[in-house]
């Protein structure tokens, strides 16, 4: 039986070259002249000649090409071209035009560079080849400063005159005589024309591809008809396309010019339908070009011409070339079904008889097939083509007999059957943020009409079921279904390559259920166990009954434990443990303490923190990690089904009377609300007196605010916990919080005692313009009520006004979140498109397209965050506890010997690795096969952890960076630092580190002081107030200056306080003052400053701006210090923290530690420091922020690393954007994907580029497999192989 | 203001170590990775932490850093103009 290969041999692109067409280029390329304005004749017949002529192709379905003979569906299409009367700038390329005017001469075309500096700078330009691969931009840059600089031609000696340029397409050249002329496009086009080959490379252009005077068009190119295809309206009406309306213009202006010119008509009007002509095209290529209006549709639409069909989000790049459409694609409703397994998703039959799946007949199926083939693509499982082995398609949907169809169905067809239970599905929900929102899932083919999905799998997606819709992709060829099984599938996408910790695990209802089946009081009779266990297909032992009388009852915690495995071993906490324990062996009240002895839970809840997803070292991520993902999918799984089952036994809900608490509660908290009023009363008293104390750096009214607002959420604070004493584990509000299945305790809170204060831009509701919040409360009144506070609580219902500004509060969460998705989805894609090409290479190094290295070993350890264990490739502790459970007894290893053994090991582990394994064999006292078998193993576990070769991990680290940006929260408030300085984190600060903004919003520093002066609060002081920028406008009481006439003299009335804050003397001051011809003096508070000539009150405004302006003391751009104490490990003591930062002059400063000063302004230590202290500052940012407060994120530190390395690969700061790492990049069509799309393209043309194709975003534009990944390897197989005699029952290769 | 030494920025808890590559070393490292010295990332001449090692455009710079994944890692960075 011959195998018929049907896999075409694949042609590769391997690269693009961009070039300018020459003249005779477009014309060889050209079917037809168009020398017609006109389209169809009234028939609909396209006017030969015009711009619908058939030999450009055609749109009618029957007709054929008259070039090639195809019809519309095979013909490529073809282009035309239109004569221009006279040569026309092409508009994006006026610039380089006038560039390479100026730079050359205007007679002999030559460079304006003498011999020798052309002979330097192409020595140069080989040096630099040489060196670095490539020519830099400054260089050419360099290259044509020179030039400009030449008055004279040194070539031909001719003087050289001033071009101007005018938007869009003007050039005047200044005369001798003064004055200016308009360079005609002819004139320009024979200028460039001179202007010799080898002169245009020093330049950085390609002339052997884009001659300069090609910029100035000829003969314009006419698209095919495929491009600007007419649409016939329902009336009947024609509709011609934008593009085609514009080449009506251009054609009909140049016929008019033609015959102007050939007629001999006067000058005027030759120039202005040349004008005219220059409008037109230069519209049709761009219509967004500044300085001359839109061309315009009949309705007043602007036209949508060449350049807009390819910028912005909806152009030709990001609509069509980066994003394809698919076949083989559903998309419908979700909905939830925990009866499914975790990695099966539920399809409508209607949808399974939608997609098919290709399957090659063979001798084993062959009857199944046959029986397809009957049924027919209406009824379920059924098959809707057959294609024979010539190629030729069957649709069976046609076919009247389709028995005889099945009757001759042979092996070597291929029939597309009805998806059917167990094919591969690829199931992805939008936004898809991180690698795990495409996850490939088993097909169940179910009734009704939404797409099923297990619980457990929302979390990944985001997904919800309030109307969410989701797409699922059929993969066709055996390859990409392999690929899919192996790699895509539910149980590889268990941990989370963002912090190394599952991300599928039990949710919700579960986490509740899971509570109640292991609580000590829940007992189950045989025919519930039996119900339990039949739905995890339990068919072990059953284990001896907990109790026998009356009758036999087992507890949930045996339940739990038959889903354990034997030898497993585990400890840990329970989330609803709040208890500080300080050994885990200690007894815990609320049954806390989760122990696993041999697979049996001993003790402890089952909830959140043992089996729920993102927490790190759980019981269930032991599971996954130490018994593989295949086990701990199946683990979850049972365990789903078992929790679900026993809750719908059960049963459980939450009753509105649960949300009641007893009267003394209530009492106690009107009492907390009353007593924070009147603390609150003396706030505002004191405001009013004036006595407040002034928060650093905050107005009087913001200090109030301050103050109230602290006062006040620790009153709601104290109510939420006395609410929370109310309510014990048998309220089923608090079982959920407390066992992390849904809600806070600041949700119980809110319903049941007080809601508290509503925010708006962070503040109380602000009093407005008219001085009050709600006509229902008095002028200026500041009272918790009026500006926000809420007493009441959901359960008691909201009064009118607090309702309001509930909603207030509630209207700005709305804001913010829409905000917020807008500004991290940006940054996401910034992410993307700056780390998208890197990978790990062979050699374990991550590199670019061209092979730069950018991290010497992937995360410095070379461990993928994804196989390892929260970060670290080898949990030493649980491995050596687990090996020390296996009992192997013995004499303790020495440290001598054990020395000995890890250093064999020496070049295959990381030194940290080490360390750990010395340390921690050492207090476990391992005999020395233990500790011999603890290092094997951590080999091993070291080297399965590595990262596999083609690994993308920018994207990894893109996404794992942005997928938690948009779960951060925009503006975080914190109560409790009324004394802190305001940093800006979260979201904001982020994009501010990616930026790489010139100042961050909030300079900060933190300046550690030498050990004389950290002790000593007052020296720490000192130091601090003599760092404050001080001028003498910032000691001054009034707002002005005066200026006294009488004495001649410039008066400033000084605020004693400042001065004194600011330990500032007379002395000192009158120091600073050093004005020559002035004397100054301090009488009674006041500083004159008296001149010596008799000045008019002009002259001494000057003197006294002059004098405010006078720098006193201080380092320019510190304007405000603290003296904070720090009780750190390696620095105990005072140190200064400040508002603005300039660490250059801050580590001069004696008294100052300056190794432990730190500012958070990146650039500032990037010329201080130099690159590599700015990586760490960059990591060390960036980390806060995910750690931090609004954060609580838990990302990898290897993600940022990549990042920060990224952004410090050249040496200089880069932003992750399209002015940095985004705009160096080596591909035009990954720039034009990004952001500037025209002009790069311009530019690659111009300078004749060459694009390898070698990134990812290229290959997705050209259509090909990404060098990444998987895509990176092929599968090849001898066919002697697949030829071997077939009488041997070896393996198939299916 | 003082007449204090300059500070040397290689002490700052921020800058790992630097240190200058001989001819040999550097031909070593470029082997290794099978590259030309321009693939390798980039040092300016004029960072402060290449010039307090003084290191001059060609050289090659290896920084030892302190690694919180790996305890030490090694870098190197090929000194630009």
């Amino acid at each position: 039986m011959a195998m018929s290969v049907t896999e075409e041999v694949g042609r590769q692109i391997s690269a693009i070259k961009f070039g300018i067409l020459s003249p005779s280029d477009i014309r060889k390329m050209s079917v037809v002249e168009i020398e017609t304005a006109d389209t169809y004749d009234e028939d609909g017949v396209p006017i030969p000649g015009g711009l619908m002529d058939g030999r450009l192709g055609t749109l009618e379905p029957r007709q054929r090409c008259r070039t090639c003979g195809n019809t519309a569906a095979t013909c490529p299409g073809h282009f035309g071209h239109i004569e221009l009367a006279v040569p026309v700038v092409h508009v994006g390329f006026a610039k380089i035009i006038h560039e390479l005017l100026t730079v050359t001469c205007r007679d002999c075309g030559r460079i304006l560079l003498p011999d020798e500096k052309i002979q330097e700078f192409k020595e140069q330009m080989e040096a630099y080849r040489e060196s670095s691969g490539e020519i830099p931009k400054t260089f050419f840059e360099h290259v044509k400063r020179e030039a400009k600089k030449n008055p004279d031609c040194p070539h031909c000696g001719r003087p050289q005159y001033p071009i101007q340029y005018l938007k869009p397409t003007t050039f005047q050249e200044s005369l001798e005589t003064g004055g200016s002329i308009t360079l005609e496009a002819a004139q320009i086009r024979t200028r460039l024309e001179r202007i010799p080959d080898e002169d245009l490379r020093l330049l950085g252009y390609d002339p052997t591809s884009a001659r300069p005077e090609w910029m100035v068009l000829q003969v314009l190119p006419v698209p095919p008809v495929y491009v600007r295809p007419s649409i016939t309206l329902e009336s009947g009406i024609r509709s011609e396309d934008d593009l085609t309306h514009k080449l009506v213009d251009i054609v009909r202006i140049n016929q008019r010019l033609r015959e102007c010119i050939e007629s001999g008509a006067p000058t005027l009007i030759k120039e202005e339908l040349s004008e005219l002509l220059q409008y037109h095209v230069t519209t049709y290529l761009d219509n967004e070009t500044s300085g001359i209006p839109p061309s315009r549709h009949r309705s007043g639409r602007a036209l949508k011409t060449l350049s807009q069909r390819l910028k912005g989000k909806e152009g030709r790049f990001r609509m069509n070339l980066s994003g394809k459409r698919v076949d083989f694609s559903a998309r419908t409703v979700i909905s939830p079904d925990p009866n499914l397994n975790v990695d099966e998703v539920g399809v409508p039959i209607e949808v399974a008889k939608k997609l098919t799946i290709p399957e090659k007949v063979t001798a084993w199926n062959l009857e199944e097939m046959k029986e397809l083939v009957k049924n027919g693509p209406e009824n379920y499982p059924g098959a809707v083509y057959v294609i024979r082995p010539d190629g030729r398609r069957v649709r069976l949907e046609f076919v009247a007999e389709r028995q005889k169809i099945a009757e001759d169905l042979k092996p070597g067809f291929i029939v597309e059957r009805h998806l059917k239970d167990g094919d591969i599905a690829i199931f992805n929900r939008q936004p898809s943020l991180h690698r795990m929102s495409i996850i490939a899932h088993r097909v169940r083919v179910l009734p009704f009409k939404t797409f099923r999905l297990h619980l457990a799998v929302c979390l990944p997606y985001n997904a919800d079921f309030d109307g969410d819709e989701m797409n699922l992709h059929i993969p066709q060829t055996e390859e990409a279904q392999a690929e899919a099984r192996l790699l895509m599938q539910v149980q590889n996408q268990i941990v989370s390559p963002r912090y190394g910790a599952p991300i599928i695990g039990a949710t919700r209802d579960f986490l509740t259920a899971s509570y109640l089946l292991t609580r000590n009081d829940t007992f189950l009779t045989k025919s519930e166990v039996g119900r339990l266990l039949a739905e995890m297909d339990y068919d072990g032992e059953i284990p001896p009954p907990i109790r026998s009388h009356p009758e036999p009852l087992w507890s949930g915690k045996q339940i739990f434990s038959l889903l354990l495995p034997k030898d497993f071993n585990f400890i840990g906490k329970a989330s609803i443990c709040k208890h500080r324990h300080t050994t885990l062996d200690e007894e815990c009240p609320v049954d806390g303490i989760v122990e696993v002895r041999d697979g049996v839970l001993r003790r402890g809840i089952i909830d959140r923190n043992s089996i729920g997803a993102e927490r790190p070292d759980s019981l269930y991520h032991r599971i996954v990690k130490e018994y593989g993902s295949a086990f701990a999918q199946d683990f979850l799984n049972k365990l789903c089904r078992i929790l679900n089952s026993f809750i719908n036994m059960r049963g459980f809900s939450y009753a509105i009377d649960e949300l009641e608490i007893p009267k003394e509660a209530e009492e106690k908290i009107g009492a907390i609300l009353e007593e924070a009023e009147g603390s609150t009363r003396r706030l505002i008293e004191a405001y009013r007196l004036g006595a407040l104390q002034r928060v650093p750096g905050k107005s009087l009214e913001e200090s109030l605010d301050l103050h109230i607002m602290n006062e006040l959420s620790k009153a709601r604070e104290r109510c939420d916990r006395i609410a929370e004493s109310c309510f014990g584990m048998d309220n089923q509000g608090a079982i959920m919080t407390r066992v992390g299945a849904r809600g806070t305790a600041l949700n119980i809170g809110h319903m049941t005692a007080c809601l508290g204060q509503q925010h708006v831009r962070g503040s109380r509701i602000p009093l407005g313009y008219r001085g009050r919040t709600l006509s229902h409360f008095d002028w200026g009144d500041q009272s918790p009520s009026a500006r926000g506070f809420i007493k009441s609580s959901f359960h008691k219902g909201l009064s009118l006004t607090e309702f309001f500004f509930h909603a207030m509060g509630g209207r700005e969460g709305l804001v913010d979140t829409a905000v917020r998705t807008q500004q991290s989805g940006y940054m996401q894609r910034r992410l993307i498109h700056a780390l998208g090409f890197l990978k790990v290479e062979y050699d374990g190094t991550v590199r670019d397209t061209d092979g730069n290295i950018v991290q010497f070993k992937y995360g410095e350890d070379g461990v993928d965050p994804a196989k390892s264990d929260h970060g670290k490739a080898v949990n030493v502790q649980r491995l050596v506890d687990r090996i020390k459970g296996r009992g192997t007894r013995g004499k303790p290893i020495t440290p001598e010997s054990l020395e000995e053994e890890l250093k064999a090991f020496e070049d295959r582990l990381p030194p940290l690795l080490i360390e750990e394994l010395r340390s921690t064999i050492l207090s476990a006292q391992l005999s020395s096969s233990a500790a011999k078998a603890v290092i094997d193993k951590a080999v091993e576990e070291y080297e399965i952890a590595q990262v596999e070769p083609g690994e993308a991990s920018g994207i990894v680290a893109a996404q794992s960076i942005g997928e938690p940006g948009t779960q951060m929260t925009l503006r975080v408030f914190h109560f409790a630092g009324v004394r802190e300085m305001d940093v800006t984190i979260g979201l904001p600060r982020l994009i501010e580190i990616v930026d790489a903004r010139r100042r961050p919003s909030r300079p900060i520093m933190t300046i550690r002081l030498d050990e004389e002066h950290r002790k000593d609060r007052e020296k720490a002081l000192r130091i601090a107030q003599d760092m404050v920028h001080t001028k003498v406008k910032d000691l001054m009481k009034t707002a002005q200056y005066s200026v006294n006439l009488e004495e001649n003299s410039v008066w400033v009335e000084l605020d004693e306080e400042a001065m004194k804050a600011r330990g500032i003397t007379y002395e000192q001051l009158m120091e600073a003052i050093q004005i020559p011809r002035t004397s100054v003096s301090i009488e009674g508070g006041i500083l004159k400053i008296k001149s010596q000539d008799i000045m008019e009150e002009g002259g001494l405004r000057k003197l006294g701006t002059r004098v405010v302006n006078c720098y006193v003391k201080g380092i320019p751009g510190i304007n405000r210090t603290q003296v904070v104490w720090e009780d750190g490990e390696d620095y105990k003591g005072w140190f200064i923290q400040t508002d603005g930062s300039n660490l250059a002059k801050v580590i001069q400063i004696p008294g100052v530690d300056p190794s432990k000063t730190y500012t958070n302004d990146l650039y500032e230590i990037q010329e201080v420091l130099g690159i590599e202290a700015a990586r760490n500052a960059i990591i060390k940012e960036a980390k806060e922020v995910f750690e931090g407060t609004g954060g609580g994120m838990d990302v990898d530190i290897r993600h940022i690393m990549l990042v920060a390395d990224i952004m410090t690969q050249t040496g200089e700061l880069r932003q992750i954007g399209r002015h940095g790492v985004s705009g160096e990049k080596t591909s035009t069509l990954a720039k034009a994907a990004f952001e500037i799309t025209v002009p790069n393209i311009v530019k690659a043309s111009a300078s004749g580029d060459i694009d390898e194709l070698k990134g990812v975003t290229e290959n997705i534009i050209v259509g090909q497999d990404m060098p990444i990944g998987t895509g990176l390897v092929d599968i090849y197989m001898s066919p002697s192989g697949m030829m071997a005699p077939s009488d041997e029952k070896s393996e198939e290769i299916g | 203001m003082s007449e204090r030494k300059r500070f040397n920025v290689l002490e700052h808890n921020l800058v790992p170590e630097h240190k200058l590559l001989t001819k040999e070393e550097a031909d070593e490292v470029l082997r290794k990775y099978r590259v030309k010295p321009y693939q390798l990332p980039k040092i300016k001449a004029s960072d402060p932490a290449a010039q307090a090692i003084g290191a001059k455009p060609g050289d090659i710079v290896m920084v030892v850093r302190k690694s919180s994944r790996a305890g030490i890692a090694y870098a190197y960075r090929y000194v630009t103009e």
